[in-house]
């Protein structure tokens, strides 16, 4: 029952399946629900993203051809269910800032736990957190990102660059904080 | 510039194995959402497809039936019935017209007033005359029960009880018939079988009640039939609703095409004859170009397949030349009159126009005229056709082929001299009210963008059941090039 292939599983959710639905989630809920964490606000906003993402690709799944990798695919449907929640709220209508120069600052990797870093991504401006997730966790181009967000390439490469830099400062405040309750 | 790889590879190397298990909740959600789906959907995509084409089907065989009960009341030629389906539903027009009322109220009073006088016939009359008027007017089923009663002569009164019901039973097949009904008549015919079966040997008694209830059942079928179709047309508004919803999100598969179209058509018939009168069988006779134009509305069942209907306004015509129109003063007109045309009453002067063919007069001894006779007429056009794709590109090509019913809009006969001055004659008492035709044709298509397309369609539709009563071998057709554009969604 539970050793079909992932192609026969796919079939199988193409003609509205129920266990074929319910085993392709079980399969990917944890991983499309890490990318929805990232690219949400919060966790109550990333649970919703998550179901809309599942109900669409069980809606759109007889559009996939068999061409690339599923899972590929998956988190494509899913990254882009997200951006569509923000494309249609129109949060993306956010003053272009100056870019300041990169200062170098030391991390120090020990301190920091995954909650903390998933905390300080989601506490990005809406349009930060989309382009520094899709450019440095999910590899996607600074064109794609463009096309993707409807958006200039420049201000894409200036966004990451200001998020790099909200996310550093914030990471620094949070060590000395921590070196100062340590004293 | 390397303190900013570093804080990107922080946060990949963190985020490389990052899997969070969501709350169950979520699928619990997003069950309810798949069910709330799927109790739409389930209905639909199996349904919508077949029962879309199969309720035009019904609804084309329908109006056209509703046409013959309207307009039938004594059997149809041999002619044109061709096949027994057409000559049970001959028969069922102008008998006890039971079912009919069922089927369509609005009809009732009508139907009403012929059965009672048909039963009054039935209770009055000798079993003899009874016998005989069924025979006038069914054909090869009176056989039966002509042989039927002979065989229970001695119970004449039950046996005419049953040729009653049998008639009834009869209507009730044909009728569901019209509506496509394959199920039902299979069923009547057993029946008929069994009243055979029953008279010859079992008390007729008996036999008068399993007739009885097999109608019952009969009329039972009949209105699940109907109530089906209901069922049909009701899913397939939702069916339609639903794909606008789809619509929105799919927007690469266009299903649907609404295309109007308007097409030059020619019509002309096929061998020597005349549908007006048998003396002008030998004249030539030429087509006459006229226009179609209507909207018809597609779906593709797949890649390759389309199934299409739609409405048209045809307006047809051929004008019979050589012929001699003169005016007649004290000549009886109706020794002069035309086979098929039922002149025009309130008009006086044609009444005094008679028509001969030229064509039977010595050629020497008048001149060749010019003037013609110009038969047109006027349909609604309803198509159901299918459309098989060969080519699927810009520019597309499609084998059609499918039939039509045409609905009698318009008849007239003129004649028209060489001056180009046209007398109206009167009106054709020989086309049928509702007739047919095969059609044939191909269809290119250029797709200009990605919601519209250009449509040009040569179709060849031979007629069918035209005309009843022509002289001659009179098998007309006509020519259209349909042109128009396609809405895809």
């Amino acid at each position: 029952m539970f050793n079909l292939s992932l192609n026969q599983l796919i079939e199988n959710c193409k003609i509205n399946d129920t266990k074929a639905q319910s085993e392709l989630y079980k399969l990917f809920s944890s991983k499309l629900f890490s990318i929805c964490l990232k690219y949400s606000r919060n966790y109550a906003e990333a649970e919703d993203n998550l179901q809309d993402a599942f109900l669409t690709i069980y809606k759109k799944i007889d559009q996939f051809k068999n061409k690339g990798s599923f899972e590929g695919w998956l988190k494509r449907v899913t990254i882009n269910t997200v951006l569509q929640q923000y494309r249609n709220q129109k949060v993306f209508d956010i003053v272009n800032e100056n870019i300041i120069d990169d200062t170098e600052i030391d991390i120090d990797e020990d301190t920091i736990s995954i909650d903390y870093l998933l905390q300080i991504i989601q506490e990005l401006p809406d349009r930060y957190r989309l382009i520094f997730n899709l450019y440095v966790l999910d590899g996607y181009s600074h064109k794609d990102i463009a096309t993707m967000l409807d958006i200039n390439i420049g201000t894409s490469k200036s966004n990451l660059a200001r998020a790099r830099q909200i996310l550093k400062k914030t990471i620094v405040n949070y060590r000395q904080n921590i070196n100062l309750q340590s004293l | 510039m390397r303190d900013k790889k570093h804080i990107d590879r922080l946060f990949q190397e963190h985020f490389k194995d990052f899997e969070v298990a969501p709350p169950e909740t979520v699928w619990n959600k997003i069950e309810d959402k798949l069910n709330q789906d799927k109790k739409k959907r389930r209905v639909i995509p199996v349904w919508w497809r077949y029962a879309g084409v199969a309720a035009l089907f019904l609804l084309l065989l329908t109006i056209g039936g509703v046409f013959f009960n309207n307009n039938t009341t004594e059997p149809l030629p041999i002619k044109m019935v061709g096949n027994e389906e057409l000559q049970t539903r001959s028969t069922n027009a102008s008998n006890d017209n039971k079912i009919a009322i069922e089927q369509d109220p609005s009809e009732t009073n009508n139907i009403e007033a012929i059965n009672t006088q048909s039963s009054n016939k039935i209770s009055s009359n000798s079993e003899n005359i009874v016998a005989e008027s069924t025979l006038s007017k069914t054909s090869t089923t009176t056989n039966k029960n002509e042989s039927l009663l002979n065989g229970a002569s001695n119970k004449k009164t039950k046996a005419q009880n049953i040729l009653i019901n049998s008639n009834k039973n009869q209507t009730v097949a044909s009728n569901s018939e019209v509506k496509n009904d394959v199920s039902v008549s299979d069923k009547s015919k057993n029946l008929n079988e069994a009243v055979k079966n029953n008279t010859s040997q079992v008390s007729a008694e008996k036999a008068k009640t399993l007739i009885n209830n097999a109608s019952k059942d009969n009329n039972g079928i009949a209105e699940v039939k109907k109530d089906k179709s209901k069922e049909n047309l009701l899913t397939i508004e939702e069916a339609l609703d639903k794909t606008k919803d789809e619509i929105a999100d799919d927007k690469t598969s266009n299903k649907w095409r609404i295309a109007p179209n308007a097409a030059p058509v020619y019509f002309n018939t096929l061998g020597e004859g005349s549908s007006i009168d048998p003396q002008f069988n030998t004249n030539s006779k030429t087509g006459e170009l006229n226009m179609s134009y209507g909207v018809n509305a597609s779906y593709a069942v797949n890649d390759k397949l389309k199934v299409r209907s739609g409405i048209n306004k045809v307006n047809l015509g051929y004008n019979t030349n050589n012929v001699i129109v003169y005016q007649s003063v004290g000549v009886s007109s109706s020794t002069r009159s035309l086979k098929n045309i039922t002149s025009s009453a309130s008009s006086n002067s044609s009444d005094n126009i008679s028509i001969i063919s030229g064509e039977n007069l010595n050629s020497g001894s008048f001149d060749p005229s010019n003037t013609s006779i110009n038969q047109s007429f006027g349909y609604i056009e309803v198509p159901l056709e299918i459309e098989y794709t060969l080519i699927n590109k810009k520019l597309g090509i499609n084998v059609i082929g499918g039939f039509s019913s045409f609905f009698l809009s318009d008849n007239k006969i003129y004649s028209e001299t060489e001056s180009g001055s046209k007398t109206y004659l009167g009106q054709a008492n020989n086309i049928n009210n509702v007739s047919y035709s095969a059609n044939f044709g191909f269809g290119f298509n250029y797709q200009v963008s990605k919601k519209i397309d250009l449509n040009v369609e040569p179709m060849f539709k031979y007629q069918i059941n035209t005309f009843n009563n022509t002289s001659g071998d009179f098998n007309p057709y006509f020519i259209g090039v349909y042109t128009g554009f396609a809405i895809k969604f």
